[in-house]
């Protein structure tokens, strides 16, 4: 493969025929009264088509263009650390209620990337976690999920 | 109703005390999310759409409003004292900016940049009150087929403006028509590609996605990176432009607000592009071109003048025709769906109190983003100084917040972070994502058009080749497809994408 955008035209063929194979199962309807799957299937075969238009056009192009690692400078465990925080989050929002859970969210994530001393970071996960409680359940009215803890 | 006696009713709306707060509130949050980098405009109004549910239709598009055109402000402030965009409209204003900053001119950039601003929007908002109810009545004529091949228009003129590659720009607008689809059908009330997620039967929100593609991936990209601030130490003195700064300025300003103006009208245009081009012009036309980049105002003024001017353009397809022109205007869009207003060609007449509110609240709101701009500046250096490890949880913190408050629902949560790792990625491989956003608002609308349009013609296509308005605007579609391919025009947007890349 020449380049990234052969590498991710590939992945767009795949979706754009996947959308196009379930748009049938949708029922297409007929010219003169489309049916729920008709413009789905379209875009379905816009986006493979286009796929394919991306992916023969990088034989034409200048070979100044290579397959870059995307991923090699940068801090990308970090990125998979925050994002891992967040899922987490999510899963345990109602189980544990908003105050809490944000608590630790923000504790964790003040330390992800530079570390901070503790006293900073406690401090700081509770200043978010009351005063976003204040400013969006209580003056926002918000409902904001209560948790096991009843807050 | 006359348009003197319309202005009349506007400022009756927009000085209504209410009103006047939450304007200020808007143009407020607007300037913080401009100056903050990596938080714009549009994850700015979904995170307070929820909120503005408390309050009266108008007030709530007023608010939005300021957030949009205060955003155009903040955004120059970190361009001119950090060379950061805090949007993308204002990366031109990098350029010569940032140099007049490191010659110690940073205060008449500052100046300059706030009153072109002032001036530029202020022309664009009588553009808007002129041009807009004449314009919403030649609306009244358009059918489906006129509709739907609008639409697409819309959709390939912000592909083809988009800068890099538009096969991926025309990618992104197609998945984001699919993304569009998903949910209940409006005709047979067939539930289509839920995946199992009851929730998605409504459809995929705007709000998550636009959070997830501007808000979380662009986080995730920062905290990869780590971004350094490097706020320009120097004491900021004397704001105001002198004599020959206003001499130099004058011209810049009016032909940048001009540009901005009509390219923002264009369904697709707006605010990034109008100041690219408003910055080649002054530089082609100016007696001593090789001096830009060096710090010269006019590289400051002209580009500034532009991206506030395209914002009041901007309101003008999303008023008179209730279609969004770019991410923004689509927020705005979703924002009057959800208050129950049938944005179209009878907005204006139906809900003159809200149109004529919004417009004339942009006169006030202006004026305060000036008195604001010019003595707060500091304040909002300061902001810059926070560090990003303390702000990105606090940014994150917010995104989750707005999302659930929609409809208290950790499922859309979950859709958020999903557009978000699909954003990140998208940003890794080069795809843009305001197509997406753009077809996602359409998407609904052009399917209801589309079918429309085939039920009327019996199943001939033919429909928008035969109805001239329709006609006119599909050969303009079909020369902007060809367009990319005639070798001159290839090279003009290949240097457009080089120098929004280098950003």
């Amino acid at each position: 493969m020449k380049n990234n955008d052969q590498r991710s035209s590939i992945i767009w063929l795949v979706i754009g025929l996947a959308i196009a194979v379930y748009s049938g199962k949708y029922g297409l309807g007929s010219m003169s009264s489309p049916g729920p799957g008709f413009l789905p299937l379209i875009s379905g075969l816009a986006i493979a088509g286009l796929a394919l238009v991306v992916f023969f056009q990088q034989f034409f192009k200048p070979g100044r263009e290579k397959i870059k690692d995307l991923w090699q400078h940068g801090k990308w465990p970090t990125v998979l650390m925050v994002l891992g925080a967040l899922v987490l989050y999510t899963l345990l929002l109602n189980f544990l209620g908003f105050i809490f859970d944000t608590f630790l969210l923000i504790a964790f994530l003040l330390r992800v990337t530079e570390p901070m001393s503790w006293k900073k970071v406690l401090a700081g996960a509770f200043g978010a976690a009351a005063g976003s409680y204040v400013i969006f359940e209580l003056w926002l009215q918000a409902q904001l999920p209560k948790g096991f803890l009843g807050f | 109703m006359d348009i003197f006696s319309s202005v009349l009713l506007g400022f009756q709306v927009a000085l209504q005390p209410m009103n006047l707060f939450f304007c200020f509130i808007g143009v407020l949050i607007g300037t913080l999310v401009g100056v903050l980098p990596g938080l714009g405009p549009v994850a700015a109004m979904s995170l307070l759409l929820p909120s503005t549910f408390h309050i009266s239709p108008v007030s709530a598009i007023i608010m939005l409003a300021g957030i949009y055109y205060g955003a155009m402000y903040g955004g120059s402030t970190t361009s001119i004292l950090v060379n950061i965009p805090g949007e993308a409209a204002s990366v031109v204003t990098c350029l010569d900016g940032y140099q007049m900053a490191r010659k110690g001119r940073a205060g008449p950039a500052l100046g300059i940049a706030a009153f072109g601003s002032f001036i530029a929007g202020t022309l664009s908002i009588v553009g808007l009150m002129f041009l807009a109810p004449p314009l919403a009545e030649g609306a009244l004529k358009f059918g489906p087929p006129e509709y739907f091949s609008l639409m697409l228009l819309g959709l390939i003129i912000l592909t083809f403006l988009a800068g890099g590659s538009m096969p991926k720009a025309l990618i992104m607008a197609a998945f984001g028509l699919f993304l569009g689809l998903i949910g209940m059908d409006i005709m047979t009330a067939t539930p289509r590609f839920n995946f199992g997620l009851y929730f998605l039967n409504d459809g995929v929100g705007l709000v998550p996605v636009v959070m997830g593609l501007f808000g979380i991936s662009e986080v995730l990209l920062n905290v990869e990176a780590v971004i350094k601030q490097d706020v320009f130490k120097t004491r900021i003195k004397g704001l105001l432009p002198n004599l020959k700064d206003w001499k130099d300025s004058a011209w810049p300003i009016i032909r940048g607000s001009v540009i901005g103006f009509f390219l923002g009208i264009l369904p697709g245009g707006g605010a990034v592009i109008s100041s690219f081009v408003s910055y080649a012009v002054e530089k082609k036309i100016s007696r001593h071109p090789e001096k830009f980049g060096t710090g010269v105002i006019e590289g400051v003024a002209g580009p500034e003048s532009a991206n506030n001017a395209a914002t009041g353009g901007a309101f003008i397809p999303l008023f008179t025709l209730g279609i969004p022109s770019n991410a923004v205007t689509a927020m705005l869009l979703g924002a009057l769906v959800i208050y129950g207003m049938q944005p179209g060609p009878m907005l204006i007449s139906q809900h003159p109190d809200l149109f004529w509110g919004a417009v004339t609240s942009m006169y006030i709101g202006n004026i305060m983003l000036l008195v604001l701009n010019l003595p707060l500046i500091g304040l909002w250096v300061k902001i810059l100084k926070i560090p990003y490890p303390v702000l990105f949880p606090l940014i994150l913190l917010f995104c989750l917040i707005g999302v659930y408050s929609l409809n208290n629902n950790t499922g859309e949560i979950g859709l958020m972070l999903f557009f978000g790792v699909l954003g990140y990625v998208m940003k890794k491989f080069n795809y843009e994502a305001a197509p997406l956003v753009l077809a996602l608002v359409l998407g609904p609308m052009m399917e209801n058009a589309l079918r429309q349009s085939l039920i009327m013609s019996n199943g001939g296509a033919g429909i928008f080749f035969t109805r001239p308005i329709s006609l006119v605007i599909m050969l303009v579609v079909m020369t902007l497809l060809v367009l990319p391919l005639i070798p001159w025009v290839k090279k003009k947007r290949e240097i457009v994408a080089e120098i929004s890349e280098d950003e």
